[in-house]
């Protein structure tokens, strides 16, 4: 049995799944100030019939690390950067950062040292920090700098915690990567805390399976692991229910899922049973970073959304100011609307007909008004839908080949899940002109998703075979290449080997290893060839188990 | 965001190249994309980044009179890079951004209006393309193209050489030099264009502050005074003191104070062959100026290599330079009208032009029909030798944008009176003001 649980904003939810079934699920406030207390409130109360012994993995989908930066919870972290010649990115970084000289060039050559005396320097600027990350241009190609920066902070600071750029992506993106390092440290002690008081409140109640956390590209992350890349768990509510979608009904060929809640609805495209993700990381505040994520779009749009007339027409979202007149809320909102036109059964019935009285137009009857309301929000809901088409057709592309086969995706179907997915996702199916499906469980999916997200992991390996050395990046890994002659299918092979490695370090099975990216440049000088630039990234597949495996 | 962003089209066609070990090869613009990609420029808030579009032939055909035909020379690459500059063109004309670079491979500006083949690693001229598209389908008129390419703009300066609305400034070194051996001082237009055409050839291992005398004397007063609607920056970088291909001096501060102080509306990159030691660092430079962001950290690794100062004979050489051109700027009414009166009803050159890429030498004999109403007509005679069959050839006429009855029918009389003596494989009509493009 695998046990998930839901942080949301006004609900934890927890289920326990057994063979792509939904054995039990419980409900609970969700706490704001002290978040354990509704999670092992949920808990409780799902374990009530349940075996606790026989849960073999509980997951957690938690919104401690967007709170903490959303509520500015934030340890102060003292940021060291290496930026070499190039843009200067210090007003562009959450925190004033120390400059250090050094630089690493784009093949990984130092073309100029660091100085230790600048980091001793820095180190009496930075006494009250604790945590510290340090980001170096071009660190994903040869990490030495950061390295060198770390052992020197060591030297001058005692610090609790330092987080490298190049351990927290592999790509390139030194302005992403040094964002990411910076909330990953200033994040550190807060999710450390968090991380174990849940391990020791869950153990308490009997359950000795590990425990794990989602991260935002729907991989989970043993707590283990995670309590060094907490920056890895922002967002990750979107991506419990974008896996609980592919968990319940994950759509064939390009599709679109809707997940309508109350005051929001988030869409995701799929194409072929999988979520598409953000090309170049996620972003947190103002701050892009380096950390992987869903494409979502959330767009406000939900049950709770208010609904009024404005210069005649319907108007809805994105306020929301209570729950339905039904439940005795003080304004119409598409739920009420929902009610009365038969798609939804909950509340006083009356209360829902006198919501949509006060929207309606003279001499409209109730339930044109409520199918207007609902088109209305449909309405909302496809353009966002096409918006993210176009934006996705307006992707750039580096290859003529890309640029000739361009096509607009063209989704096939649509899946809604959360509370108000019955009323409005068969709307927005039929202007897509797609069949729709809203699955049974559409309720908790993104409990069930947190419950059977796989771990997932990778590495990028790049190797220069001119120079005759490779680079894993997430390992802060910069060796000499076994031979000259090195080929893709061989850099394949040794990236396979380093993700082995590092997986069984996370405490992570090896399964379903895909290859994400890769490219493979001649290097060219004087007319003859004296070498190859070969770059390739593995996973593990982020997805879900169909069946109870492993974990 | 009250200042409108800048807009960039990079593509850098990483499954094309002339051939394997060319320098026109998939690897160009690779350090430039993990420079761009590394510094995090692609996510700026004041930087949009656009896919391009494919030109069409017709966008070719515009511009271009290939033989047999433009299609049998182009492969998808140049129909991307053609769409790229399009694409950045048009983002600055609908006003999404306030200026954009298209970053973009194949290069163009030694493709010539009459196509045999490649020559200078260029088969259509992409910033022709991309002019013609805007005059075509964005009502602009006047244009100014300043040619920063290490090599004469020898392909644009042709399809312009009789066009008093382009104004075209190329600097380059000395054609006696350095491919494709033209560029000189007395290239400066056919009789009714005289002074929109201004060349300045720059001694070997002319500096930043070389460059930018010539910049601050010359180029941006002519500017100033010629009043385009557009401004576009034919934008090589085999400048650079490090390019292979080249003996100049010019540093990544150089051609990013360029950038800042021409303030082109749209510019289209063209040559530089030092993929990793100057691309990367020259590429970031514009991009930041372009976008008014400080461009003053991006400096050069080896920068200590790089030559300074100027002699003092090239000192005297660039003020003389000046001078003479500011000359022909001033007096370019006058001397036009001279040149019209000494050539009669038609003005005509005859000139051998070499494919380098394909081997192909080509004979052609322009004739501009000197019109008081109207630009006049051209015919151009092509003959050429060493293509994959042989021997090809073409006898085309150009009518001009808002032609004159006269000029219009001149033009279709001449075309068939070439075909009824039959010297000729191909008729053709190049027909500005209906757009097409017919084969006789
Ligand atoms: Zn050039
Ligand atoms: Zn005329």
């Amino acid at each position: 049995m695998l046990l998930g649980i839901d942080v949301g904003g006004t609900y934890t939810d927890a289920v326990v799944v057994s063979g792509g079934k939904v054995l039990a699920q419980a409900k609970a406030p969700t706490t704001h100030d002290d978040l354990l207390h509704g999670i092992l409130d949920a808990l409780d109360r799902v374990l009530a019939g349940v075996d606790a012994a026989g849960i073999r993995r509980v997951a957690l989908s938690t919104t401690i690390v967007t709170n903490a930066v959303v509520e500015g919870r934030l340890e102060r972290a003292g940021l060291l950067l290496l930026p070499g010649p190039g843009m200067d990115i210090s007003s562009l970084v959450p925190e004033r950062p120390w400059l250090l000289s050094g630089y690493i060039d784009h093949r990984g050559r130092e073309t100029a040292p660091p100085d230790e005396a600048e980091v001793a320097v820095a180190c009496r600027g930075l006494a009250d920090c604790e945590v510290f990350a340090v980001a170096g241009k071009f660190a994903v190609r040869n990490p030495a700098h950061e390295q060198a920066v770390a052992a020197w902070l060591r030297r001058y600071a005692a610090p609790a915690h330092i987080t490298l750029g190049s351990a927290v992506a592999g790509s390139l993106n030194f302005w992403r990567r040094a964002n990411s390092a910076y909330y990953n440290a200033a994040t550190w002690r807060h999710f450390g805390r968090f991380a174990r008081a849940a391990q020791a409140a869950v153990a308490g109640r009997g359950v000795t399976a590990p425990l794990y956390i989602l991260k935002a590209d729907g991989g989970t992350m043993p707590l283990t692991t995670a309590g060094e890349r907490p920056v890895e768990a922002v967002f990750t509510g979107p991506a419990a229910s974008v896996l609980g979608i592919m968990a319940l009904a994950a759509p064939r060929g390009e599709a679109v899922s809707l997940d309508i809640g109350g005051t929001t609805t988030d869409i995701a495209l799929w194409r072929d049973g999988a979520p598409l993700f953000a090309e170049r990381g996620a972003k947190i505040g103002d701050y892009p970073t380096a950390v992987r994520s869903f494409w979502l779009r959330s767009i406000g749009v939900g049950g709770d959304s208010f609904v009024r007339r404005e210069g005649g027409r319907i108007a809805v979202g994105p306020e929301r100011r209570g729950p339905a007149m039904a439940l005795g809320g003080p304004v119409p909102t598409v739920s009420d609307a929902m009610i009365v036109a038969g798609a939804a059964d909950f509340g006083d019935k009356d209360k829902a007909g006198e919501a949509m009285r006060l929207t309606a137009a003279d001499g409209e009857s109730v339930q044109d008004t409520a199918r207007a309301v609902l088109g209305a929000a449909a309405d909302a809901i496809y353009a966002a839908i096409e918006n993210m088409i176009d934006e996705r057709a307006a992707e750039p592309v580096y290859r003529v080949e890309d640029a000739v086969r361009d096509r607009r995706p063209q989704p096939a179907a649509l899946v809604g899940v959360g509370g108000a997915a019955e009323g409005l996702a068969p709307l927005v199916a039929e202007r897509l002109g797609v069949c729709c499906t809203v699955p049974a469980g559409a309720m908790v999916a993104n409990a069930v998703g947190a419950a059977v997200a796989r771990p997932t992991i990778e590495v990028t390996l790049r190797a220069d075979t001119a120079q005759g050395y490779y680079t894993v990046a997430e390992l802060g890994l910069r060796s000499a290449l076994p031979s000259r002659r090195f080929g893709l299918a061989d850099a394949r092979e040794l990236a396979a080997r380093h993700l082995a490695e590092r997986a069984a370090a996370a405490g992570i099975p090896v399964a379903d290893v895909e290859s994400v990216y890769d490219e493979e440049f001649n290097l060219v000088r004087g007319f003859s060839t004296t070498g190859k630039i070969i770059a390739c990234r593995l996973q593990i597949k982020p997805g879900v188990f169909a069946v109870e495996e492993g974990a | 965001m009250a200042v409108k962003p800048f807009g960039l089209v990079f593509f850098p066609a990483f499954d094309w190249a002339l051939t394997p070990t060319h320098p026109e090869r998939e690897e160009r613009l690779l350090y430039t994309r993990d420079q761009i990609v590394e510094e995090g420029l692609l996510d700026m808030p004041g930087i949009r980044e656009y896919k391009p579009r494919l030109a069409t032939l017709r966008d070719a055909d515009r511009v271009h009179i290939g033989v047999p035909d433009i299609a049998s020379h182009i492969t998808d690459a140049h129909l991307v890079s053609a769409g790229g500059a399009i694409t950045a063109a048009e983002a600055v004309i609908k006003g999404e951004v306030a200026r954009a670079f298209a970053l973009v491979r194949p290069p163009g500006h030694h493709a010539m209006r009459v196509v045999h083949g490649t020559r200078g690693f260029c088969t259509i001229n992409i910033e022709a393309v991309m002019v013609e598209h805007l005059r075509r389908h964005h009502g602009v008129r006047r244009v100014a193209i300043v040619d920063t390419d290490v090599h004469h703009g020898d392909g644009t300066q042709d399809i312009f050489y009789h066009d008093p609305d382009t104004l075209f400034i190329s600097f380059h070194q000395d054609g006696r030099t350095l491919y494709p051996g033209s560029g000189f001082t007395d290239e400066a237009g056919s009789p009714p264009a005289i002074g929109a055409t201004i060349n300045l050839p720059l001694p070997p291992g002319t500096t930043d502050e070389g460059l930018h005398y010539v910049l601050d004397n010359l180029i941006l007063p002519v500017l100033e005074d010629f009043r385009p609607d557009i401004v576009i920056n034919s934008a090589g970088q085999d400048n650079h003191y490090s390019d292979p291909l080249a003996n100049m001096a010019i540093t990544a501060q150089g051609y990013a104070s360029l950038a800042a102080k021409l303030k082109a509306d749209v510019a289209v990159l063209e040559g530089g062959y030092s993929i990793e030691d100057a691309l990367p660092y020259v590429n970031t430079g514009i991009i930041l100026a372009m976008a008014g962001l400080d461009y003053s950290r991006v400096v050069e690794p080896d920068i200590a290599a790089a030559p300074r100062g100027l002699t003092g004979g090239a000192r005297a050489y660039l003020r003389e330079l000046v001078a003479k051109q500011t000359a022909l700027w001033r007096d370019r009414e006058p001397l036009g009208n001279a040149a019209a009166a000494k050539a009669g009803d038609f003005w005509t050159r005859r000139r051998g032009i070499y494919y380098d890429d394909s081997g192909i030498s080509e004979q052609q004999v322009e004739k501009l029909r000197l019109c008081p109403h109207c630009h006049g007509y051209l015919t151009v005679a092509s003959e050429a030798e060493g293509h994959r069959c042989g021997y090809q050839s073409a006898f085309a006429a150009v009518v001009p944008r808002e032609p004159c009855p006269t000029c219009r029918q001149g033009a279709k009389d001449a075309v068939l009176a070439a075909k009824r003596q039959g010297k000729y494989r191909h008729y053709i009509i190049q027909d500005k003001e209906n757009d097409s493009l017919e084969r006789v």
